[in-house]
């Protein structure tokens, strides 16, 4: 392995041996087999003379900057970082020094010197309301600069549930008619990393795998990478045997609460959400929800803020019952006239009643 | 439509029709049929030892002296699955949330594998008992699509269940919506066929043991 | 001889082995042989597999202990031990908070992580040159 890559590095005080111990890992959590940790670690540092790093640019649309916080707060940025070192990160608003026209100078130089290769992340919604006046940078709207920027991109990365599912803007009522990156663009190759915010690690693992292999890695009928979304939270759940054994929670810090046991009961909808919280777990894998004892909240399946109170179990109504006062008036009234007209039939029944007589009977 | 979406529908808009659907049924019916009353016996009661509406209640929820041996599957497997069904409906603890949910009332949940062996023994019972009325000629004669729809309708809901709870053959997301789905499908059926019994037998019972006991005939 | 006069012998299995490590073992043998043949090097990643605790133990258990135990700073201890057959080296990465990130069986003469890169030398070797000039 050679190249200015692994120079920057030992600039920083990774050495070689750490590059491939992480290549390694890494590998490891994306199920690739362990010559892949090695060839990935050698792809990412080649870096033959004259050649450019590939450019990545980031456009943030409608969204809260979470994705980035998650990705730039990882505590060791050692993995983090090296990806950005990696790759040439030739726009991103939160991150970048420049600003005004500059910044927009240096997004419309990369798209055009990169035509074709670069990696076009987005984080945010696009809101189609009003033309997209909703949200817009630089007088363009977001509609218009994902069109635009998805035409030279090899592929695009949507990160975080506003990307890749619509997220918070498209929960009900959606008034900015927020969509899904992948409900404009329908002719680039798209993976969707889910997440309220996404686990940094993910992040990582994808951009590791685009620039090494060229490719996205595995997706499932959603999108996601199979690696770190091909199984749901309830079935690596290190509570699980309390759900078995029906041992649940059923308040916050009361004594179940305080044993570990199952948080179905809170409203956790592990069982319906497919993410990596319960192996790779959070901030290096200090914790994850479940572990500090509130409930999954599914972040990573579309539509998850409308799929009913975070705090109600899967087994309860989502929303509360609207019909059920007026069910029970219509239900009396039908009943009550039913039987109306059933003492009507009696009444007239006993009133057309004509007694036979024996001659009747002979007729 | 996604999973999720499908069962936050079938959570959501398909559970407020489905009750809704069940409590207007069940109150005209209900209504409709108390409401016919009765004409009044105008001679004279006579009493008998054990003969009221009450004593009917209980004598009829046992078996009939000698019928157990002359028709075991019919009782043994009907015993099984009702109880079956009452234990898993109002034992397992996510059953008691819902209800809770509706009605504001809880009570402590059974263990739950207890209940996944319940769940287990009732669909057994269930399909012997099927499997009894597809074999006996004389309860194939007297069965009609009522019977057959009747029973697929209650049957559905446990094996579902139980299927998502195993994580079988689908998805848990997709199972989960399916078992909402034909638990509803069920409310929607419950109060229009003959599965109304639920809210009709005792009633039933008591007034044939009140009417009887009037005429001095326990029943 | 009728059946019943053959003795039959149950052999308790381990408790707490699932079955799946022996196959390793039949997997680690044919990566020795093709180093032999070919020198080609590979690697396990015991981390992806079905392996219980047991399991892990068996293995090490029967892969036994060598003369060479190799540790490795890297952003958290490596650990890298061979085993009582001559090129095949268990490799354990733990993280900065001593957890483990990784677990390997790796089939070779030395294992890649051990060996000095060209380049690394080549600096090192500027480093003494300077030293050398500055002596003399």
């Amino acid at each position: 392995m050679q190249g200015p890559l692994i120079d920057s590095l030992a600039r920083q005080g990774i050495n070689r041996r750490t590059f491939l111990k992480y290549c390694t890992t890494l590998a490891s959590m994306m199920a690739l087999p362990p010559a892949a940790g090695r060839a990935m670690a050698e792809a990412l540092a080649a870096a033959q003379a004259g050649a450019k790093r590939p450019s990545v640019i980031w456009l943030p649309f409608q969204e809260c900057t979470g994705c980035t916080e998650s990705i730039t707060r990882s505590h060791s940025p050692s993995i983090e970082g090296m990806i950005f070192d990696m790759v040439s990160l030739d726009y991103h608003e939160t991150l970048m020094a420049a600003a005004g026209h500059q910044a927009e100078a240096a997004l419309h130089g990369a798209m055009k010197a990169n035509a074709g290769k670069y990696l076009l992340i987005v984080d945010g919604s696009v809101p189609l309301g009003l033309d997209g006046a909703y949200s817009c940078i630089a007088g363009q709207s977001n509609l218009a600069a994902l069109k635009e920027a998805a035409q030279g991109a090899a592929a695009i990365i949507a990160l975080g549930s506003c990307a890749a599912y619509g997220g918070l803007p498209h929960a009900k009522p959606n008034p900015t008619g927020a969509v899904a990156v992948s409900d404009i663009v329908k002719d680039k190759p798209i993976v969707n990393i889910p997440g309220c915010p996404p686990i940094p690690v993910v992040i990582t693992g994808v951009l590791a795998h685009f620039l090494t292999f060229g490719s996205l890695p595995e997706l499932d009928k959603l999108g996601r990478p199979k690696a770190f979304y091909g199984e749901t939270i309830h079935d690596r759940c290190y509570r699980r045997p309390f759900y078995d054994q029906g041992k649940f929670a059923k308040t916050f810090d009361d004594e179940g609460a305080r044993n570990g046991w199952c948080l179905f009961e809170l409203g956790c909808k592990g069982p319906v959400t497919y993410n990596a919280c319960a192996t790779v777990k959070w901030n290096d894998s200090t914790s994850w929800p479940v572990e500090s004892g509130h409930g999954c909240l599914g972040c990573s399946e579309p539509d998850f803020w409308d799929a009913g109170d975070f705090y109600k179990a899967l087994s309860m109504p989502a929303s509360p019952l609207k019909t059920a006062a007026a069910a029970t008036l219509a239900g009396a009234a039908a009943g009550v006239a039913v039987s109306f007209a059933n003492r009507g039939k009696k009444g007239a029944a006993k009133a057309g009643h004509e007694t036979a007589t024996l001659s009747d009977l002979e007729k | 439509m996604s999973e999720l979406q499908l069962l936050t529908w079938a959570r959501g808009t398909g559970m407020d029709i489905a009750v809704a659907i069940f409590v207007l049924g069940v109150l005209w019916r209900l209504i409709e049929i108390y409401s016919l009353g009765r004409k009044k016996d105008l001679s004279a009661p006579r009493h008998a030892a054990g003969a009221s509406g009450w004593h009917t209640i209980m004598r009829r929820s046992l078996p009939p002296p000698g019928m157990v041996q002359r028709s075991p599957v019919s009782y043994i497997g009907g015993y099984a699955f009702h109880i079956g069904l009452a234990l898993v409906v109002f034992g397992f603890a996510p059953h008691i949330k819902l209800i809770e949910g509706l009605l504001c009332v809880s009570w402590p949940a059974l263990p739950s594998q207890f209940v996944d062996f319940v769940a287990v023994v009732t669909m057994a019972a269930m399909v012997v008992v099927l499997a009894d009325r597809i074999n006996k000629p004389a309860k194939r004669y007297l069965s009609t699509l009522g019977d057959w729809f009747a029973w697929a309708v209650t049957f559905l809901p446990v094996l579902t269940g139980w299927m998502a709870v195993q994580h079988l053959l689908l998805p848990y997301t997709t199972m989960l919506a399916l078992h909402i789905l034909s638990v509803e499908l069920l409310l929607v059926v419950l109060p229009f066929t003959k599965l109304f019994h639920a809210f009709t037998v005792f009633g039933s019972r008591w007034f044939n043991g009140q009417v009887n006991g009037h005429k001095g005939v326990p029943v | 001889m009728s059946l019943d006069d053959i003795p039959v012998r149950v052999v308790a299995p381990d408790p707490g082995l699932s079955g799946n490590a022996w196959p390793l073992m039949l997997e680690i043998v044919q990566m020795v042989r093709n180093l032999l043949e070919s020198g080609e090097t590979s690697a396990i990643d015991l981390s992806a597999l079905p392996l219980t605790p047991a399991d892990k133990a068996w293995l090490k258990d029967r892969l036994g202990g060598g003369q060479i135990h190799v540790e490795l700073q890297a952003e958290g201890l490596s650990t890298l031990d061979e085993t009582a057959c001559p090129g095949v080296w268990w490799v354990t990465h733990h993280d900065a908070q001593g957890r483990v990130l990784s677990e390997l069986i790796e089939i070779a003469q030395v294992p890649e992580l051990v060996k000095a890169h060209p380049d690394d030398i080549r600096m090192g070797c500027e480093y003494l040159e300077g030293v050398v000039s500055e002596l003399s």
